[in-house]
């Protein structure tokens, strides 16, 4: 494993099947087009409340760890048992979910004020201290939870996380509890983009109560959370878990009563149980989209999420030296067809460097350079100086990314006229991320991210800012130093606009320079069976609380 | 994949007694011929691909246009195309030269060694023959398909010659055991004895008297087992640790195909098939080699 710091990965079925192994940020792109029933996000539905009896069965790979501050393969169950502070809607709108309010003058100082009337699923009150303490748990090193990059921007993160040694205390200086409902967070530096990282997947800002430090162990296998679902049982491995609906939640009532989230090793065996009516939800892998959309129709559903595939350039090889180059590459690809032909349609071509559920996303910023044109590619290339040698394009092997990688090759071959364009898929993702790591690759190779909280800020750090996704596992090789500075400048921004404005410049001299190929916007891909009724989503993920079933 | 076989020869001086009948029982058998023409039409497109993949106007295994995707068999795709919109017939045929390559590159390195174990356990006999008995036995303990997928998934690249050697790894121990029987059995013979007591080398007994007689139910086998190969080698590619692009072979065909079955049968169907002839008469054609060096057997 790398570092868990500040790994960003959005919680879908798809994603947790295809990216287990993955480390951190690097699940499997899936597909495309919002099903027929669009949805807003997690706003309330006119719902009646919840239904008595009525049940949802969900296709799930093992989850590993529970608990919000450790867990990174089990999205799915942590938010349906927590709520975070805020919430995010696939169209980027912030609406306050368990905080009443989080405001800052200056972006480095931030008040959070909790909703009164919350309480745990033991029945204790959600209080600011059960915040400030989770917050300082997760983020205490030697606790070595997986969540606690999340939280590095906050004022004495270091402190909890020393170069070397152990740390000298076990509380970050940037965390005061006002009053039972009110705590103030300060950051190193100032950061906008703050109450968006508090959103939904952003698991390790979810509040613990004080009754979990007693046994971490046991809160690990039983988590207790102020969510919409509670767990009755611990979890033991490989068994499914059940949520029930929470009768004292405080939020908007879930609308189906239990969900059991059903434990599969095998994606297209998941399939086949919801195509038998074993299962009611499952994700969909990239070679069963087509297969999928025929066998499903309504109930195939393609969420735009926060996630966007692009083409990595090995920046360290002189022969991409020369912008015309890495245009050429970029042009030589039909993305429209690639999409048709291997994801049914459903993705959507990259014309920017953030996904377009990130708020103020300049799409188009890449103009023709994203652009299908073999006949200009050809020609900035031989402008350039012509192709000599290998060009090996790299992936790692076992996600299902293989007919991708090899319609990039043939398309590089074909239309750049380049005979030693050939593909190579590495044993595992930890083979290719030291490769990466290496600058061993001897071509253009897999590069993605999935961001957990939808912010501009968010995938243009990973890839743009050194260290800014905790370590490198698919960055960008080039950093342009003026990005740099229009990243951090954007971040200090309070108002988004300006904030906005500030990424869309940083883009523009992405566009310029091309250190990194944009190439398709992701969707997480769900199929259901004919018993939901109604299938809302949030930046990607089901919103399960609102999945609505027929009994 | 290969049958143990109780080798029964008649012992000759040069083998040629047995050739000549072996030859007599073949060619009155129909389907000998029949096998005997594919394998050997196998062999020609694999020495030549590039005549016969330009047949239908393809012949670049490398030129494949996506928005010619999953097309059926039609003109300029006698066999359609695949997912990247390759032409499944061009890769058929390119494909032949690797499958046969494997097939007959793993035979030869097996044969090497079973020639050298059995040989060396049969005519030394005592310890030397209870040691190598023993680690044969340790090498067909081995699952195969277990074995072979553990060390290919270790090996970073994985080519023709590397998984040509993980497969000998795990095909020689029945060869071995086959060649020792048969070099016990010629070793009592008369010929074997005089040729001691003339007071010859050991090496030249063995060379000159003993592996010729030795041979015959050998090859047999081997012949099943080059079909049993290149079925091996599908099956590992097929699961992902075998062969990998740029390679062009049958079990990539099969493992890209495999997923657009229901939308694109095609795809699998052609592959598949000439899998299946390939294989189907190389192991037939084993068979009757061996019922003929064995009329016991039948």
């Amino acid at each position: 494993m790398q570092h868990p710091h500040r790994r960003r990965r959005r919680a879908a079925v798809v994603a947790v099947a295809f990216a287990l192994a993955l480390t951190g940020a690097c699940s499997v792109p899936a597909g495309d087009e919002p099903g027929s029933e669009e949805s807003g996000g997690a706003q309330p539905s006119a719902s009646s409340g919840t239904q008595p009896g009525t049940s949802l069965v969900v296709a799930e790979s093992e989850p590993g760890d529970l608990n919000p501050g450790k867990q990174i393969t089990a999205y799915d169950q942590v938010m349906a048992l927590y709520t975070s502070l805020t919430d995010v809607a696939t169209d980027g709108t912030v609406t306050m979910a368990a905080a009443d309010s989080v405001t800052s003058d200056d972006a480095t100082t931030w008040t959070i004020k909790l909703k009164d009337g919350w309480t745990f699923h033991n029945g204790e009150p959600v209080t600011s201290s059960s915040y400030v303490d989770a917050w300082n748990a997760t983020a205490y090193g030697p606790n070595a939870w997986a969540n606690s990059g999340q939280l590095a921007e906050i004022a004495g993160y270091d402190d909890l996380n020393p170069e070397s040694g152990k740390p000298t205390t076990d509380t970050m200086s940037g965390l005061a509890v006002v009053d039972d409902l009110t705590f103030t967070v300060t950051l190193s530096a100032p950061d906008g983009q703050f109450p968006l990282q508090l959103s939904q997947a952003q698991t390790g800002l979810f509040p613990i109560p004080e009754s979990a430090f007693d046994d971490l162990d046991a809160y690990n296998l039983q988590p207790v959370g102020q969510g919409p679902y509670m767990m009755t049982e611990p979890h033991q491995e490989n068994e499914d878990i059940t949520v029930v609906a929470y009768d004292d939640y405080a939020g908007t009532a879930p609308l189906t009563e239990s969900i059991v989230f059903k434990n599969y090793a095998d994606t297209s065996t998941a399939y086949n149980d919801v195509l038998a009516g074993n299962v009611d939800v499952a994700g969909v892998a990239p070679a069963k989209i087509a297969t999928a959309m025929k066998e499903f129709g309504d109930h195939f559903y393609a969420n735009p999420a926060p996630g966007i595939a692009f083409l990595g350039l090995p920046l360290w090889d002189e022969r991409y030296d020369d912008v015309r180059v890495r245009q050429a590459i970029s042009m030589a690809i039909d993305r429209d067809t690639i999409n048709d032909v291997i994801y049914g349609g459903q993705l959507e071509p990259a014309t920017a460097f953030t996904p377009p559920t990130e708020p103020g996303t300049p799409e188009g910023v890449c103009g023709e350079w994203c652009t299908y044109d073999p006949t200009k590619a050809k020609q900035l290339l031989e402008e350039a100086g012509g192709w000599s040698g290998e060009m090996v394009v790299t992936y790692p092997g076992g996600f299902g990314l293989d007919e991708l990688y090899k319609a990039y090759a043939n398309q590089l071959r074909q239309n750049l006229g380049i005979d030693e364009v050939t593909t190579k898929s590495t044993a595992d993702f930890a083979e290719f991320a030291e490769l990466r790591a290496d600058a061993k690759l001897e071509g253009p190779y897999f590069s993605r991210w999935g961001a957990l909280y939808p912010s501009q800020q968010n995938t243009l750090r990973a890839f743009f800012v050194p260290g800014g996704g905790g370590g490198c596992t698919n960055c960008s090789a080039s950093q342009p130093d003026e990005v740099v500075d229009l990243l951090e400048q954007a971040d200090g921004q309070v108002d988004q606009d300006a904030a906005i404005a500030l990424y869309g410049q940083a883009q523009e001299i992405l566009a310029e320079q091309l250190p990194i190929i944009p190439m398709f916007y992701e969707k997480y891909m769900f199929v259901t069976s004919d018993k939901v009724s109604d299938f809302p989503s949030s930046q990607g993920s089901p919103v399960w609380s609102q999945v609505a079933v027929s009994s | 994949m290969t049958v143990e076989i109780e080798p029964s020869v008649t012992p000759a001086a040069d083998g040629s007694v047995v050739r000549r009948g072996v030859w007599r029982t073949l060619r009155r058998r129909p389907a000998f011929w029949v096998c005997l023409v594919a394998v050997a039409l196998l062999a020609v497109v694999a020495a030549w691909p590039a005549g016969f993949g330009g047949l239908f106007g393809g012949g670049d295994p490398y030129d494949c246009d996506l928005l010619e995707s999953a097309v059926g068999p039609g003109p300029g795709h006698p066999l359609g195309t695949d997912l990247q919109g390759c032409d499944i017939y061009t890769g058929l045929v390119y494909g032949t030269r690797t499958s046969l390559s494997i097939g007959l590159l793993t035979t030869a390195l097996a044969l090497g060694i079973a020639f050298l174990v059995g040989t060396t356990a049969g005519y030394r006999g005592g310890w030397a023959d209870s040691v190598l008995a023993r680690v044969t036995d340790i090498f067909l303990g081995f699952p195969f398909i277990l074995g072979a997928i553990i060390i290919l998934n270790s090996t970073g690249d994985r080519s023709v010659l590397t998984v040509s050697v993980v497969l000998a790894i795990f095909t020689w121990p029945t060869m071995a055991r086959i060649v020792r029987t048969s070099v016990r059995q010629v070793c009592d013979a008369e010929f074997v004895a005089a040729a001691r007591a003339m007071g010859l080398r050991s090496s030249r007994i063995v060379v000159r008297y003993v592996l010729p007689n030795a041979l015959g139910p050998t090859l047999a086998v081997a012949t099943i087992t080059v079909g049993g190969v290149i079925v091996a080698e599908s099956t590992l590619t097929f699961l992902g640790v075998g062969l990998q692009a740029p390679s062009v072979s049958w079990g990539l065909q099969l493992a890209s195909a495999q997923a657009q079955f229901q939308e694109h049968p095609h795809m699998l169907l052609f592959p598949s098939l000439v899998l299946s002839v390939t294989v189907i008469s190389l192991i037939a054609l084993g068979d009757m080699l061996r019922d003929a060096l064995d009329p016991r057997g039948r």
